[in-house]
């Protein structure tokens, strides 16, 4: 499975790759954008922090588990940090793979992982 | 020998640093070398530490590790 793994502090550019392997039938995107509020209280952005070595590691040891259980062709994962204004994206993960099951599992697993115990923390 | 410990979120602030290099020996464990710099931090269940970027144990010895990250709860996404 091809895999990028990106952490960034600029606003996140979605990747333009074209499908180069025909036996490629879905593609799941997902952007995960920073809500207005925090715990009820309007917010105008949140500040995100990483430990990045251990946050690429914790990363790819995921996508490891998950290739074996959801074959898929290609995984990009880009989670921006620092500060991140209201409504622009946090989190992009695009799935690339042979029939749309796998895809939409691979991404599901990878977020709720990633939330569980990717060392990035959002803080307002 | 001597073993960087990282802190991140709201522990930066409870803690008073960020990254601190912290003088110890191979036979001691993350909890006996954050009791040294922080004696009245309180470790509950929820914080965890990772020994040189892998998710370890409290309570086994660090050995010639060269990082400990104590980690609380993430919230990336």
């Amino acid at each position: 499975m091809k895999t990028h793994i990106e952490l960034t502090e600029k606003a996140i550019v979605l990747p333009m790759e074209p499908v180069d392997d025909l036996e490629v039938g879905a593609q799941v995107d997902f952007q995960g954008i920073v809500r207005g509020t925090e715990k009820g209280d309007p917010i105008q952005g949140l500040n995100y922090q990483a430990h990045e070595p251990m946050a690429h590691l914790e990363l790819a040891k995921i996508l490891d588990d998950l290739a074996g259980l959801h074959p898929c062709d290609a995984v990009w994962i880009i989670h921006r940090l620092g500060y991140i204004p209201v409504g622009e994206i946090a989190l992009f993960v695009r799935v690339r793979s042979k029939h749309r099951k796998a895809a939409l599992r691979l991404t599901d697993e990878l977020i709720d992982r990633l939330k569980r115990d990717v060392p990035i923390w959002k803080l307002s | 020998m001597q073993i960087e410990v990282l802190a991140f979120a709201h522990l930066r602030e409870q803690l008073g640093f960020s990254a601190r290099m912290v003088e110890c020996s191979e036979d001691q464990t993350p909890r006996d070398i954050l009791g040294m710099i922080a004696p009245n931090i309180l470790l509950d269940k929820s914080i965890r530490v990772a020994v040189n970027r892998e998710y370890g144990d409290w309570d086994k010895p660090v050995g010639r590790a060269f990082e400990i990250a104590i980690i609380p709860p993430v919230s990336g996404g």
